[in-house]
This record gives C-alpha cells, structure tokens and sequence, in this order.
C-alpha cells in the first residue's frame, strides 16, 4: 500500500468514498426547504400588519402604502436577521467559542454608539451612508479596543478577548445611556425606539447602501468558508494546514463587523439572531461553512421576518419591538431543536 | 514539488537559530540538519524550547537570527500552501469545537491543496489512504470529538499524512496516550518512515520512547542544543542528570539493548531507615522486587554472591546496593566468597530470594549458615526442592537443615515483610 503514489489501493470502490463535509443530498433537500420558505415568509409578511390581517387593498393609495410598508419591512427584516446571523457564525468560527455574537465582542455596542451618535447628533448632513458607515467605524474602533486590551504580547487567548469584549460593550452602553439621557426628548425617543430594535424601513437609498454592504459581506464571508472551515482547528493548526490564517482572521472579523455594524445601524440592537440562529442552521446543515454561512444568512432572515411579522400583529394596533418577540418566540423554539441536536451543534 | 535537486539537501536545517517570542529568546544558535528520510526525535525538559522549536520550524515563530531551511528553501519565503505541502504537523491534542466528522477533518488536511469547490478523486484517494494508514478509515463517519485519545490523535496524523508531506511533525502528540495507543501510533510512524520515506521529527518528553524509536536524538536544554547523536550518545547519566536536573539512571534494556532512563523516586518513598542490614542471596531477576521493597521498608542492602550481567546484578547496581560479583556463568570461587562471608558478617540478617541452585551458587545457601550460627535471622523462600538443579538436591537437603536450625521460611513478599517486621517492628513516625 503507498501512500504518496496514486493507484487503486482503497479497500472499498467507488460507492463508498469518504463522505466530506456532511452527506450532501440530506443538506441539499434541506438548503431546498429553507429556501423555499422565503417566497412563503414574503406572502405571509405582506398579509400581516397592525392595520389587519390580509392583503391590503391594493386599489386604494392607504393599501399601497401599507402594502409598500410591509415588503419594506420584509426586506429589512430579511438583510437584518441575515446580517446578524452570519456574523455571529463567523464570530463563533473564529474565536472557536459557541457564545460568541457581535455583542458579546462589543462590535454592536460600538456599533450602536456610533449609530446613537449620528442619530442625535449627526442628523441630517451624513445621509444614506452616513448612518452604517459611522456605525460601521465605531465597531471597528472597538473591536481594535478590545483586541489592544486583549492583547497582552502574542496572539491574545479568546478568553481575554471576550471578556475585554464585555468590559468595552458595558462602556459603550452606559455611553449610549448617558447620551439618551441628556437628549432631548424627540431624540430620546428616537434612539430608546430604534434600540429595543425596529424594522421600520429605513429611505430606499439607506436600504440601498445597507443591501449593498450586506451582500458583499456575506459572498466575501463565503468566499472564505473553506478556511473558516480550517480555522475552527484553532490558528496554529490552520497555520500547518497551510492557511495564511491573520490574513483569514482580520479579513473575517473585519467582513462580519461590517455586518454587524450594518445590521445595527438599520435595526437597533436586535438581540439573539447573532447568538441562536447560527448554532440552529449548524445543528441542522451541520459545521461546513460552505453550507452554514449561506444557511445562517436565510435563516437568519427568515426568523427575524417571522418574528418582525409576529411583532406586528400579537397586539395590533400597538406594535411590539421586534427585539423582544426574537427572544420570547425565538427561544423556547430554539431551545427544544438545540436540545434535540445539541450534539451536532457543538462540543466541547 | 519533489524535485531531482533538493533531494540532495537537508529535509529541515536550522543555522545559528535564535527565535522566540516579544521579549523573550527562547532559541540560542540552534544549529541541525535532519537528511530527508530520518527519524529524529527531538528531547528535552519542559521549558527547553522544544515546541518554540517546532513552530520556528515551521515559520509560525520567525527566527531574530539565523535560517530555517525546508528542503533548502527558507521557510519564510514559502508560500503557506507550499510549506504545508512539506511539512506536516500533529499537534499535541487536535480540538475541534464543531461537530466534524473524522472524514471531514481529515479532508481539511486536502485543503492544502486550496479549492474552494468539494474534493475530488485525487483528494478522496489521498484522504481515504490516509485513513487506511492510520487505521480509522472505520471511524470516518463518527463524530471527532466522541472518539478516544488514541483514535483522535491517529484522526490528526491522518489530516496530516493527507497533506502528502515530506516531513512530519509530532508535538508531544503521543505523550497523553496510554501504552497500547501510544505504541500504535509510534507504528504507524514507524511504517510511514520506513515504507513512504517520510521524514519524521518527534518531540518528546519521554526519554525512553524517544530513544527506542528514532534513529537520532537531539537534546535540548534552555533554547540550546546540547547533544546531537544516536540514542546511545546521547543518554548519557552525567549529561541527562545535568540537563534534567535531577537523579537518574541510564540502563540497557536486557531485550532490545535501547538506553532506558529512570528516575531515582525510590529514595522518597523510603520509610525512615531501621538501621538493619540485610544480606539478600538472589540471582536471575529473583532479587529485584525484594530489593525494591526491602529498601522501601528502610533497610540497608548488601548482595551476593551474583553473576555479572545476571539481572539482579544490574538492578543492583542501579539501586546502589553493594554486591559482591562473579565472572558470567562461573562458579562462585573463594575470593567472591570470603567477600560475601564478609558482607554477611556484617549483616543483621539473611534472606534468600526464589532463586534456582545449582552447583555454581549453591555455596551461598553456606551464608545463610553462617549467618543462622551466628544468631541472626535468616528468611528463606519456601520451595527450593523445584528449584534445586543441583545433583542429589543439595540444595533441598540444605534448606532442610538451615530450618532445622531456625531459619523461617516465606512464600510469598507479603509473608517475608510480616516476618521481617515482627523481627525489627519499623519504629513508630513521629506524630
């Protein structure tokens, strides 16, 4: 038997080969459902709001605005939740840590200083851009916070970084709380609103800039799923493995920070998505980026539609803040399929 | 790419490396060559820089001085899927958080081969050899993280091994294993070294291991190479006593004729010292065990008379136990015995192992005599008759008359130790 040479030395022919990452067919009919839910959350999503159940009348200009309203908030729900969730599967691939998400690094704590600040402060003049690309800027001024506290000579151990992480993300909310408090009223309003975490479409041209930035993050992301695949190994295996893993490492952080700061700046604080969703689509498609990343995106979006729809109708006319019905709805949920497929979620 | 030219040159050479971390050298003038094709392994204390010296050879720790070489090129102008096409490493404990399979994780080690797309057949067969190779082509389908040690540690050399490299690296990987997984990865190395002429570089702590295994040794101690040479040139007592800083013993293994290491514990086990000495009449490995306990229990030793080269002669040496000797498969003549006479004069006590009689040795059953006339102790094991080659069962007829004369018999160590303390009670520890 050699090793080295090719040749016809496999004990078991061609029916039998290894089967790499995952059995494929089982996760294609699944990528197929998922999938497919989406035209469904689209239809559910635009016959669903606070002003009644049903397609709104599409004759009448009130319907079409209502109409417009709720594909609009399809559509931000669906870039939020993907934004977040992939995010949070990064994080979690590259800090190799199941409770890692963007909050808990402070990304969305800059992210939302950065996204409070121009709301109160910014207003006008920053424009569509303004808004993601200062949130954006804040997150990554304290990722490289937390990584200059984390940092203790060498490469700093996942630990320090997630609990420099917090320390950074309790600053920037106490931050964030100052400010709120010393506004005035309309700005209070506004920022305390947008933090519980709403879908409220944002101008097209927002909209726009935010679809951009999200869906270059994610294909980029993607592009890197062989190697996130490697990284999971830890740095130094994927230094072996032949991975220029500080290339793979910034460039992912800096791709999914981009995401989160994105998210943020259009949704508010929008909990769990970032922290659930990505252990759920692993336990389901299981650790393979190359499924997980795209899986985590729809998914992601699917759940914050359906909770955003949820939101809007549970106590109609009073509209609850989406960030709430991710938690209350999503977790019970999660938690029984995490309890049934832990196993394939993650170990430790 | 195995080229016809770099053959020729060293698999992995360091020249006058010094390398370590933000302030802080660990290597000093690191100076080796490892040929292509060699099983070198790589010792030393912890601390020593053995592992800085395994990621400086891999270009995860760049040296501040000096070059590393793989196949004659510096490391760090490699490009990363080039090194990892030579060099292959196995670290010390593989972890995945997620839930991998083992034919997933071993097709990580294909992604050398840098495709984004799924594998194909060339990486199907090369991670499928792999799995055969290193036995757990029936484990591909298990989860990683619910195999064993040993089966995770031979998943890992199988990622590497489907890397195709021409050098593998093994950091301590075996060390956490126990002996019937340990010897088989160190099989599947050893046939990986000899079949595939694949370069292997073993860092290990365990001295013994290392010295049966590779061809070469080299001895690190404080970031330098301090000894670089075969097993048997490089465990050497007075060098690894320094180097390890500690009490140890450096014998020939009686079967395979490898240097084996041991430390020296015994003397801390010891109970405080009952200030009896005990003659112990033995040979053939019947004495080895009653040495250890005897001085265990705090007893003075002396032996005789032995054989050199019998086994109970070098566990003799080993413990520090005066022995009188004779020549190899000679009978005991009257110098070694007028010796030995002298040693159990001296003696509080006699006691005699289950050690065969024939007619070469069994003028030490005289010493017991002596001992008996001269009042003291006397312990003998029980069942000489089967042991007794001596002709007309000499040897029976005189334990016969040493128990005649008060000599108490034993079978089995725990009897002897009773006996022993109900002679000389082991005086009370202070509370």
């Amino acid at each position: 038997m050699s090793l080295t040479k090719g040749g016809s030395t496999s004990k078991c022919g061609d029916g039998c080969r290894p089967a790499p990452f995952n059995g494929s067919p089982k996760n294609r009919r699944r990528a197929l459902l998922l999938v497919a839910a989406v035209p469904l959350l689209f239809a559910v999503s635009a016959m669903l709001g606070p002003s009644g159940v049903g397609l709104p009348d599409t004759a009448s200009v009130s319907g079409r605005a209502i109409l417009d309203l709720r594909l609009g908030r399809f559509f931000m729900g669906m870039l939020v939740g993907a934004a977040l969730s992939t995010s949070g599967t990064v994080f979690q691939a590259i800090l190799r840590n199941p409770l890692a998400e963007p909050y808990v690094l402070g990304v969305s704590g800059g992210a939302g200083l950065g996204a409070a600040l121009s709301i109160l402060v910014g207003g006008a003049f920053i424009g569509a851009i303004g808004l993601p690309l200062t949130a954006f800027a804040f997150a990554l001024l304290t990722l490289l916070v937390v990584y200059a506290i984390a940092n203790q000579g060498g490469v700093p151990s996942v630990y320090s970084l997630i609990l420099s992480g917090v320390i950074v993300s309790a600053i920037c909310s106490s931050v964030i709380m100052f400010l709120v408090s010393t506004a005035d009223i309309e700005g209070m309003h506004t920022v305390v609103w947008w933090m519980l975490g709403n879908l409220q479409p944002a101008s097209w041209a927002e909209q726009f800039v935010s679809l951009a930035f999200i869906l270059a993050a994610i294909v980029g992301l993607w592009l890197f799923a062989p190697a996130l695949n490697v990284l999971t190994l830890g740095r130094e295996m994927a230094h072996y493995q032949g991975l220029d893993a500080g290339f793979v490492t910034i460039s992912s952080l800096l791709l999914s920070t981009l995401l989160a700061a994105t998210a943020v700046s259009m949704g508010g604080m929008i909990g769990f998505v970032g922290l659930i969703v990505p252990h759920v689509m692993r336990s389901i498609f299981g650790p393979d980026h190359r499924w997980l990343i795209p899986a985590s995106a729809i998914g992601g979006g699917a759940f914050l539609v359906l909770c955003d729809a949820l939101a809007r109708t549970l106590m109609a006319p009073v509209e609850i803040p989406v960030g709430v019905v991710t938690a209350l709805a999503g977790g019970p949920f999660f938690l029984i399929v995490l309890r049934k497929k832990m196993k394939y979620a993650w170990i430790d | 790419m195995p080229g016809s030219t770099d053959r020729l040159k060293p698999a992995l050479a360091f020249r006058g490396v010094t390398a370590g971390y933000k302030g802080r050298t660990v290597l000093r003038e690191v100076d080796f060559e490892i040929a292509e094709g060699e099983f070198v392994s790589l010792i030393g204390p912890n601390g020593s820089g053995k592992s800085t010296m395994l990621k400086t050879a891999t270009g995860l720790v760049k040296p501040l001085e000096g070059r590393v070489e793989l196949f004659g090129r510096e490391v760090s102008s490699l490009k990363p899927r080039e090194r990892a096409s030579l060099i292959g490493v196995v670290p010390q404990k593989l972890e995945s958080p997620m839930a991998f399979t083992v034919a997933e994780i071993v097709m990580i080690g294909r992604s050398v081969r840098g495709r984004w797309g799924g594998p194909d057949a060339a990486d199907h067969d090369s991670a499928e050899r792999a799995m055969i190779y290193t036995n757990v082509l029936d484990l591909k389908d298990r989860l990683f993280n619910q195999l064993s040690a040993g089966e995770q540690q031979r998943t890992a050399l199988a990622m590497a091994l489907a890397q195709e490299p021409r050098i593998i690296m093994l950091d301590e990987s075996i060390a956490h294993l126990d002996i019937n997984h340990s010897q088989e990865v160190l099989r599947i190395l050893m046939n990986i070294n000899r079949e595939e002429k694949i370069t292997v570089l073993l860092v290990s702590h365990d001295l013994n291991l290392a010295a049966q295994i590779a061809d070469r040794l080299m001895l690190i101690d404080k970031g330098r190479l301090v000894r670089n040479g075969s097993p048997g040139e490089v465990m050497e007592e007075e060098l690894l006593r320094r180097v390890y800083d500690c009490d140890l013993r450096v014998r020939r293994d009686p079967f395979s004729g490898n240097p084996v290491v041991s430390g020296v514990l015994d003397a801390a086990l010891r109970r405080p010292p009952v200030r009896k000495r005990l003659h112990v009449i033995s040979g053939g490995g019947s004495g080895i065990e009653l040495f250890r306990r005897l001085l265990i229990e705090g007893f003075d030793l002396s032996a005789g008379v032995l054989n050199r080269l019998d086994s109970d002669s070098e566990a003799a040496r080993a413990l520090d136990i005066p022995a009188v000797l004779e020549q190899p498969f000679s009978p005991v003549g009257g110098e070694a015995l007028s010796q030995a006479r002298r040693m159990v004069e001296a003696a509080d006590g006699v006691v005699a192992g289950l050690v065969p009689f024939g007619p070469g040795n069994l003028v030490n059953l005289d010493l017991a005599e002596l001992a008996l006339k001269a009042g003291k102790p006397v312990w003998l094991a029980a069942g000489i008759a089967s042991r007794d080659y001596t002709p007309g069962k000499a040897a029976a007829a005189k334990a016969r008359e040493l128990c005649d004369g008060g000599a108490v018999e034993w079978s089995n160590i725990h009897e002897l130790m009773a006996q022993v303390e109900q002679t000389w009670p082991q005086p009370k520890t202070q509370q």
